[in-house]
């Protein structure tokens, strides 16, 4: 609500609102209060209570979980703004100058911070933690997977292992770009002082925090036996780790809701003078789509995940078939979310590439309505395909052809985003930086995810790949191969504003080709097991499959080294890296306008916006 | 500026910061209506599939269609009452304390009736559960209102305090009452849809 | 690409093309595109076939023409991109300053509008293919569907089991005569499974309460998987068994076999 000043944070006295509670709180008192309410809760109400009854076990788990979320949330302050404003008495200036952390130092990180760059860096870190242990999970898989016989885990850890690395995985990529870039950069970008509202940006941030420990804590009651997907009525019949996973999710669609509302009211209302639509950076657009796009899919999942608490819990019979459910009512309400979420994955990783392109071709962005329209185009028949995912279901087969019909138009939007980037790079002379090799990763990663969707959504075809480790190849081409290189490319190239140093070059590129090379290797494996007959999520498979499996776990044993040399190579960079000129790229976005440390408010003087960002080049006659 | 100790806050005008608002709060609505929409989803499919003939098995009661109006009247009445006070300012305070009574008298209502719930049938152990794909709906549709009564009424508890503090910029308390409006406006649609969908037994 | 390139352009727009396919990069682009296409189109005509199972059925063979001949199609697509691509990153500039400004295309109308015309074409070659496929599919269910061999099939965590009602059989291997239609009514226990007899290139999911159909026309003789492709839970890796497509002679003393132990497989 509230421009604040400009000074350089180091010469100001850190502001002491006086007597005001929020300077007390941060995430200690958050932590403890959270753990407080959480075993208030559990021993409260385990009291009493027939705990052979699953049901009930599932109600405490339940509620224990929700009561540490509320009571980190209100340890750490973050309701202190909406009682403010219930009572009549908003936030002084001085207190939002507080919150806003300035002058804080590190310790800002560790509170409820309503910077939009702490929470970038907050986001960062939090994505790299979840990509750390999701990636960890799928190095165990593919030990398992290495040898038919499953001689490394046993079939309750394999299980667990494949969903929890699945919806942690998604998670990660759902904030990826959206979370870091979008958050520290993007309101830079288009010439803001903030997002449109600080205090719910903290909040967003916050409340994914503690769905962090209660999504681990799924190891300690026994994991899911579900996959990512978590169908019913599976789901129903399973062991309390479900609890965890279905508190997850919720907790993760009241976050992605409030970053979603705060993205896109920020992009829409709080634009640099002269920023008209047509001069808006690509990533952006493509962020915001992405989280637009976000606001209406995710409920559906939400309104599944409730449902699935609610038959757990207090023995209701959605999915339950004797009692009049179907499990088809859930995969419709997943799917109905699923797939533009993987959209909502994709498209910042996209739009991050195509800043980076015009930069490193020295070219301006081919085609920027041809972009617009891919992304608008994708966003919008993504909410009219979704049972694509359920051609083999039973549920409806007369629907069959007409899913398959609007599915495969969906390649001609996502053909216009392979136009954009090689129309850029035509007659160029990129520089090979390594957020333009990611640009090169891409495509050719997306091209076998975008080629490998068409055989899927013909129903003939997805007959025999319907379930089997095809799908799987095809997915990680798609979330991995283009989101995840998207992202990293990102990485790269916002570095620089974002820690003040360049990233290491040389470990950036052995990470790279680590991680792509071996990626292929281990997906380029899977679709000939997919191809042969194997089906996904098995812990174990038939010799036949034997050769293919190797390869996998070989490539996948080459994207982990490649992965932790990435992983050292930003450790080290942003403690001892070089230092970062102002605008190391020659770029003509606005974040590269601003000096590192960023001011609080990012602009000395609101800039003003006379065309788009993409000048560049030599006119052709 | 090195030297300069002082640090001051810059406003953005109050007509931006009430817009702005008003558009975050118009995007949750739209997150709230998906919501919705999986709701009613839910009602229909399961009602339309019946799977073992148990949407309402033989010999379990529904709630009267009557009784799914009630529910919602709190909201509707809230949700007439704001208009009227957002639109004349000399009312506003009588409304705004309307809005508040109604929500809270339609959220007892709905307490009241989840708590009464004829369709909660025990199994072999003793043990409750819902009987029927209608009764799981029922009680999801009746938590959404509840969950909207709470919201509402802590915006209208807002509304009414907020009615007596005078340091508060007029330009944007009064973007607020629109933003509010919204909201109660959005409740009052959805409290109708859900009356609607429970009215189909 | 050298400047002199684009300093004047021709008249006429079929003298601009001419020109443009002269080009030294153009024709660069052009053979990589070339190479891309070929590898592709090996890569589904011949590789794919290779990796995938025996060909039991119809609709196996609809899934493997797909496989194939959807690769084919679009191996000149993809070989445009990776040229282009290819191409650009063989120009590649290094070193620790921006390589020179290159020429500012903003746009090209007549490139997009043939981009857009062509993947919407590529699309509609998918579409009517696969509708084609789907609706072929359909009219010889239904009329296949009196003379067909009908197997109801039931899964349960973790295994699955077959009730032919007309030999009135119950079996666990998968065993059925070639070159007679099959309907399978498939129904669960308890979670969903998804039926997948593999070489047969159908699948159908198995609900509680529900029964749900597949069909298909086995062509030859051979050893068949069947498996289950949705996760089931704990043992869904091993819910697998097999059976085989039979002359009709040896099918039938298979279920004579069983019929003599009282109609219950061993
Ligand atoms: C050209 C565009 C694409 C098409 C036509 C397409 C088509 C499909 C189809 C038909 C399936 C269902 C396969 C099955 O289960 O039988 C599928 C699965 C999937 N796709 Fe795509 N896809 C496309 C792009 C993407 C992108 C961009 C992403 C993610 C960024 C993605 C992520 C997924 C995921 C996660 C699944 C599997 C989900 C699961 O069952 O666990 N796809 N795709
Ligand atoms: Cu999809
Ligand atoms: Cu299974």
């Amino acid at each position: 609500m509230t421009t604040l000043s400009h000074a350089p944070a180091s010469s100001r006295p850190v502001p002491n609102p006086q007597k005001s509670l929020i300077t007390k709180l941060n995430m200690g008192t958050g932590m403890v209060l959270g753990i407080i309410f959480c075993w208030g809760t559990y021993y409260g109400m385990k009291a009493g209570r027939d705990m052979t009854d699953s049901h009930n076990v599932n109600k405490v788990l339940l509620m224990s979980m929700f009561a540490w979320s509320v009571g980190f949330l209100i340890g750490i302050g973050a309701f202190i703004g909406p009682f403010r404003w219930l009572i009549g008495k908003d936030l002084t200036d001085e207190e939002q100058l507080y919150l806003a952390g300035d002058g804080q130092g590190i310790s800002r990180y560790f509170k409820y911070c309503t910077d939009h760059k702490v929470v970038g860096i907050q986001y960062l870190v939090g994505v790299m933690a979840l990509l750390g242990v999701g990636g960890t999970m799928a190095m165990m898989i593919r030990t398992n997977l290495a040898t038919p016989g499953s001689h490394f885990v046993t079939p309750v850890v394999y299980n667990s292992l494949v969903g929890l690395h699945g919806i942690t995985m998604i998670i990660a990529m759902i904030i990826v770009a959206t979370g870091p870039f979008g958050n520290y950069i993007m309101p830079i970008m288009i010439g803001a002082a903030d997002m449109a509202f600080p205090r719910l940006n903290a909040l967003s941030w916050w409340v994914l925090f503690t769905a962090v420990p209660v999504l681990c804590s799924a190891w300690f009651l026994g994991g899911i036996p579900t996959g990512w997907t978590a169908y019913a009525p599976l789901s129903d019949q399973a062991g309390p780790g479900m609890n965890a996973f279905v508190a997850t999710i919720i907790i993760f669609a009241f976050s992605t809701a409030i970053a979603g509302m705060n993205i896109t009211t920020t992009v829409v209302a709080m634009r640099a003078k002269g920023m008209k639509w047509n001069r808006v950076p690509i990533f952006v657009i493509g962020a915001t789509i992405s989280v637009a796009l976000a606001i209406p899919a995710f409920p559906t999942f939400m309104v599944a995940m409730i449902q699935t608490a609610m038959d757990r819990t207090i023995a209701t019979s959605f999915y339950d078939a004797n009692l009049g459910g179907s499990g088809w009512l859930y995969a419709n309400l997943f799917w109905i979310m699923g797939h533009p979420e993987v959209y909502v994955i994709l498209i910042p990783g996209v739009a991050a590439l195509m800043e980076i392109a015009p930069v490193f071709v020295r070219k301006p962005l081919f085609s920027y309505n041809a972009a617009i329209a891919g992304f608008a185009g994708i966003a919008g028949l993504s909410i009219l395909v979704w049972a694509h995912h359920m051609y083999m279901a039973g549920w409806m087969p007369s629907l069959n052809g007409p899913f398959m019909v609007t599915t495969e138009f969906i390649s001609v939007p996502t053909g216009l985003l392979f136009l954009v980037l090689i129309g850029t790079m035509w007659r160029g002379r990129p520089w090979m930086k390594l957020p333009m090799l990611s640009v090169y990763a891409f495509i050719w990663d997306f091209l076998i995810g975008g080629i490998t969707g068409i055989y899927l959504s013909d129903v003939p075809a997805d007959n025999y790949l319907h379930g089997s480790m095809y799908v799987t190849a095809h997915f990680h081409y798609t979330l991995m191969g283009a989101a995840l290189t998207g992202a990293i490319g990102g990485l790269a190239y916002w570095f620089p504003k974002m820690t003040g140093r360049m990233l290491n070059e040389r470990g950036g590129y052995i990470s790279f080709w680590f991680v792509q090379i071996g990626f292929n290797v281990l997906f380029l494996g899977m679709f000939i097991a997919g191809a042969t007959g194997q089906p996904r999520r098995v812990a174990d498979y038939a010799h036949l499959f034997a050769h293919a499996n190797l390869i996998s776990t070989m490539g996948a044993y080459s994207v982990g080294l490649g992965m932790i040399i990435l992983l050292w190579a930003i450790i080290h960079s942003w403690r001892s890296g070089k230092i970062a000129p102002m605008n190391p790229w020659g770029a003509k976005t606005l974040e590269w306008t601003v000096p590192y440390p960023v001011p609080l408010v990012n602009f000395d003087t609101p800039p003003v916006v006379t065309s788009d960002p993409y000048g560049y080049g030599r006119s052709a006659k | 500026m090195a030297h300069d100790t002082e640090f001051h806050v810059h406003h953005d005008s109050p007509e931006a910061v009430g817009r702005r608002e008003r558009l975050g709060v118009r995007l949750l609505i739209v997150a709230d209506g998906a919501f919705l929409f999986g709701m009613i989803f839910s009602w229909f499919y399961l009602r339309n599939l019946n799977t073992n003939q148990a949407w309402l098995p033989k010999g379990v009661h529904s709630f009267s269609t009557a009784s799914g109006w009630v529910a919602a009247a709190g909201l509707i009445v809230a949700g007439i009452a704001h208009r009227i006070g957002e639109y004349n300012k000399a009312v506003r305070n009588a409304t705004a304390l309307i809005a508040l009574v109604a929500l809270l008298v339609g959220g007892y209502y709905q307490w009241h009736q989840m708590a009464h719930m004829p369709f909660v049938a025990q199994d072999a152990d003793g043990r409750p559960f819902f009987n029927g794909a209608y009764a799981s709906n029922w009680v999801l549709v009746a938590g959404a209102n509840m969950f909207h009564y709470l919201i509402g009424a802590f915006v209208a508890l807002g509304l009414v305090l907020r009615g007596y503090r005078t340091k508060l910029d007029p330009t944007l308390e009064e973007w607020r009452q629109r933003t509010a409006g919204s909201w109660f406006t959005w409740i009052a649609v959805s409290g109708i849809l859900c009356a609607l969908a429970t009215s189909f037994k | 690409m050298s400047d002199h390139d684009q300093e004047v352009l021709p008249p006429t727009p079929g003298a601009r093309v001419g020109k443009f396919l002269g080009r030294s990069d153009v024709r660069q682009t052009f053979i990589l595109g070339l190479l891309y296409t070929i590898v592709f189109v090996v890569l589904g005509r011949w590789i794919y076939p290779h990796w995938m199972p025996r060909v039991l059925s119809k609709q196996m063979q609809a899934n493997e023409d797909i496989m194939i001949w959807f690769t084919v199609i679009s191996a000149p697509i993809a070989g445009v991109v990776l040229a282009i691509a290819t191409k650009s990153f063989m120009n590649m500039h290094r070193g620790d300053t921006p390589p020179e400004e290159g020429i500012a295309i903003r746009t090209n109308t007549p490139v997009v509008i043939v981009w857009t015309a062509t993947s919407v074409l590529f699309c509609i070659v998918a579409i009517v293919w696969g509708l084609v496929a789907l609706n072929t599919e359909s009219i010889a269910a239904a009329t296949d569907a009196p003379k067909s061999i009908v197997v109801d099939v039931t899964g349960s965590q973790w295994a699955w089991s077959f009730y032919y009602p007309a030999q009135n059989i119950h079996t666990h291997t998968l065993n059925l005569p070639v070159n007679q239609p099959v309907t399978f009514n498939v129904t669960s226990d308890d979670v969903n499974h998804s039926f997948w007899p593999v070489q047969l290139g159908v699948k159908i999911d198995a609900n509680r309460l529900v029964t749900t159909v597949a069909h298909a026309d086995p062509t030859a003789t051979g050893p068949l998987d069947v498996k289950c492709a949705e996760l089931c839970g704990l043992y869904h890796a091993y819910m697998e068994t097999d059976g085989a497509i039979q002359t009709p002679a040896d099918f039938s003393s298979w279920v004579s076999s069983i019929q003599a132990t009282g109609g219950v497989q061993e």
